[in-house]
């Protein structure tokens, strides 16, 4: 037996026996418990919530557009419902201005539905074409509906924004999630305050300022962190609003 | 082994080498998507690129925590020392894997907007004075940059044009780097997670790492504190094994690695010139000192390589007395030739 048949040497084409034994046998049980933490990180992870996007799947929506607070289209979903849909581009942005150019009168808007349980979101088309005047008269039903005071409030979530709750991000919420909702946000997408005390009873509401003007840069430092927000609480139709003060949001 | 860089080739041992690493990265990230889309409640699972983005994350966590344990496992069995030469292709695949992590980080949160996705990536949250809300995001970009620095140099290249000092001092940085993303997980994701397993096991593998390494070091560091004037004590020369050293540690200076070989004591510093590898726990082959990092050998009469090669390091006397060998703590200049003491003959008081 020579002095190199169980010394290790890295540029030897030969390897000690012992050597390859202990490789294999490490390297299998390294491919093993690689398989084991990959069960454990992987499915130990929290659901990614509800929401669901298929971008590729571009309908017709016609409705009452409006621009405030934010970009809405006042629309009868698929299902037949009435519902008011938020408005937003493909990525983190919104079509405020031209919805402008079409607010006295009846639409229709191109693109893909954003949706989370009864939210609806929808992303319009990547082009000039996405938004055109409709014909003929305007259906009641989908008139703008009138607000409703349901009194003042105090409670405990987290601003996000909405797009990524609806389902254009899995999970949409969370630490990790902040620098995406605060870009969103920033663009003018709608910040909304998320209300979790069950499982079955989370809620959502838009947020506004106290005269229910849109906010957006005022709110970005607190998205994504755990707060107590104060206000009115509005309902608009199937939309629920809170009316609040940045001056008085608090971390908890 | 020279002193100007050379490419050192493949063998078959790194071909398995890296075979098992690819089949480990891959094992890892299709069990990973495999195991989300089961762990979800129905119409909840994740969007594939965020689970991309966790694969990634966790997967590059991971190998850092397996490389850094590589070292000091290897102080404790040669049989690590395999894992030790080929650890930097875990290295650069873990740099690789950090890279597409940052990547869909970087497109898929802080782009698609008019924003900057840099401004976006280290501007976005500025709590750095909150624990709850400390913006993890630039921990990891700080972890990142040093990983790329060392995926970099890890070449044989850079060690020789930058030298073994400046690049040890170098790839030390990857224990900030793992600090590093021991906070950027524990900040980031770990904060939005509610089970329990996140912290236990970012938690372990911090734990992990630290005390190995402090095992390690008591394994290998504890200075002699026996003197015979300059001389200090080394073991008694029972305790030596043919082609094999014992490390002493003086109390300035490098350790010294003192052999026995053909029934003769010599003393070599134990610090190779090549990556600085311990000399003292390679062994004799063809008559001279073989670093088990990266088999470059030196001459136990003289600390030099063989010829063509021109690496040498210090070398140092030797005595026995009693039965103790003793080595003197001051080094001669590398390549210094210190006649051998024989054990049999009139070298030994």
């Amino acid at each position: 037996m020579s002095d190199k048949d169980d010394f290790f040497i890295g540029w030897s084409a030969e390897t000690p026996k012992a050597d390859r034994r202990f490789f294999m046998l490490a390297g299998l049980g390294l491919l093993a418990g690689t398989g084991g933490a990959a069960a454990l990180i992987g499915g130990a992870q929290d659901g990614g919530g509800p929401g669901t996007w298929d971008q590729g799947d571009i309908q017709e929506w016609r409705g009452i557009a409006s621009a405030l607070p934010y970009p809405t289209l006042r629309t009868r979903d698929t299902d037949g419902k009435i519902k008011t849909a938020f408005l937003s581009c493909l990525n983190k942005c919104t079509p405020e201005l031209r919805i402008n150019q079409y607010r006295d009168g009846e639409v229709v808007i191109r693109g893909s539905a954003i949706r989370r349980g009864e939210h609806l979101m929808i992303a319009t088309e990547d082009s000039g074409a996405w938004i055109s005047q409709a014909s003929g008269s305007l259906p009641d039903q989908l008139a703008l509906p009138e607000e409703e005071a349901l009194g003042s409030a105090e409670l405990r979530g987290e601003i996000l924004d909405t797009k990524c709750w609806f389902g254009a991000m899995r999970p949409s919420s969370g630490k990790v999630h902040k620098a995406c909702a605060s870009l969103c946000i920033r663009s003018g997408l709608p910040p909304a305050f998320y209300v979790k005390p069950l499982r079955e009873q989370e809620r959502l509401l838009i947020i506004t300022d106290r005269r229910g003007a849109p906010v957006s840069q005022d709110v970005l430092p607190y998205v994504a962190d755990r707060m107590r927000l104060s206000g009115d609480v509005v309902r608009k139709g199937d939309v629920l609003y809170l009316r609040t003060d940045v001056s008085t949001f608090e971390r908890v | 082994m020279a002193h100007d860089y050379k490419a050192i080739q493949w063998t078959p041992f790194k071909k398995r080498y890296d075979l098992f690493l690819l089949l480990g990265v891959a094992t890892y990230l299709v069990l990973f998507f495999v195991f989300t889309a089961g762990g979800q409640p129905d119409g909840e699972s994740l969007h594939p690129v965020q689970i991309a983005i966790a694969a990634t994350g966790s997967l590059s966590f991971l190998m850092l925590t397996f490389i850094l344990s590589i070292g000091p496992l290897a102080r404790f069995t040669d049989r690590m020392k395999p894992f030790l030469y080929n650890r930097r292709h875990v290295g650069v695949a873990t740099f690789i894997i950090a890279l597409l992590h940052a990547a869909l980080v970087v497109i898929w949160y802080h782009g698609f907007s008019e924003t900057n996705v840099f401004v976006s990536l280290l501007a976005s949250n500025p709590r750095y004075s909150s624990l709850q809300g400390f913006p993890f995001e630039s921990l990891g970009v700080a972890a990142f940059f040093i990983l790329f620095l060392m995926a970099a140099t890890s070449h044989d290249f850079w060690n020789a044009h930058l030298g073994p000092g400046l690049w040890k001092a170098l790839h030390m940085l990857v224990y900030v780097a793992f600090a590093l993303l021991v906070g950027h997980v524990m900040f980031g994701f770990v904060q939005d997670q509610t089970s329990i397993v996140y912290p236990v096991l970012v938690g372990s593998s911090a734990l992990w790492v630290s005390g190995l390494h402090i095992a390690a070091g008591f394994k290998s560091a504890t200075p002699s504190d026996v003197h015979l004037g300059r001389f200090i004590e080394v073991a008694e020369v029972s305790a030596f094994e043919e082609g094999r050293a014992r490390i002493v540690t003086p109390s300035k200076g490098e350790r010294i690695a003192v052999f026995l070989h053909k029934g003769k004591l010599s003393a070599i510093s134990n610090v190779c010139r090549h990556q600085g590898g311990p000399l003292g726990e390679g062994r004799v082959i063809d008559d001279c000192v073989t670093c088990p990092w990266h088999g470059f050998q030196y001459r136990l009469e003289d600390g030099r390589s063989p010829e063509p090669f021109s690496e040498k390091v210090a070398t140092y006397s030797v005595k026995v007395e009693d039965g103790m060998v003793f080595v003197d703590s001051e080094p001669k200049e590398p390549g210094t030739r210190t006649e051998p003491v024989s054990l049999h003959g009139e070298d030994a008081l």
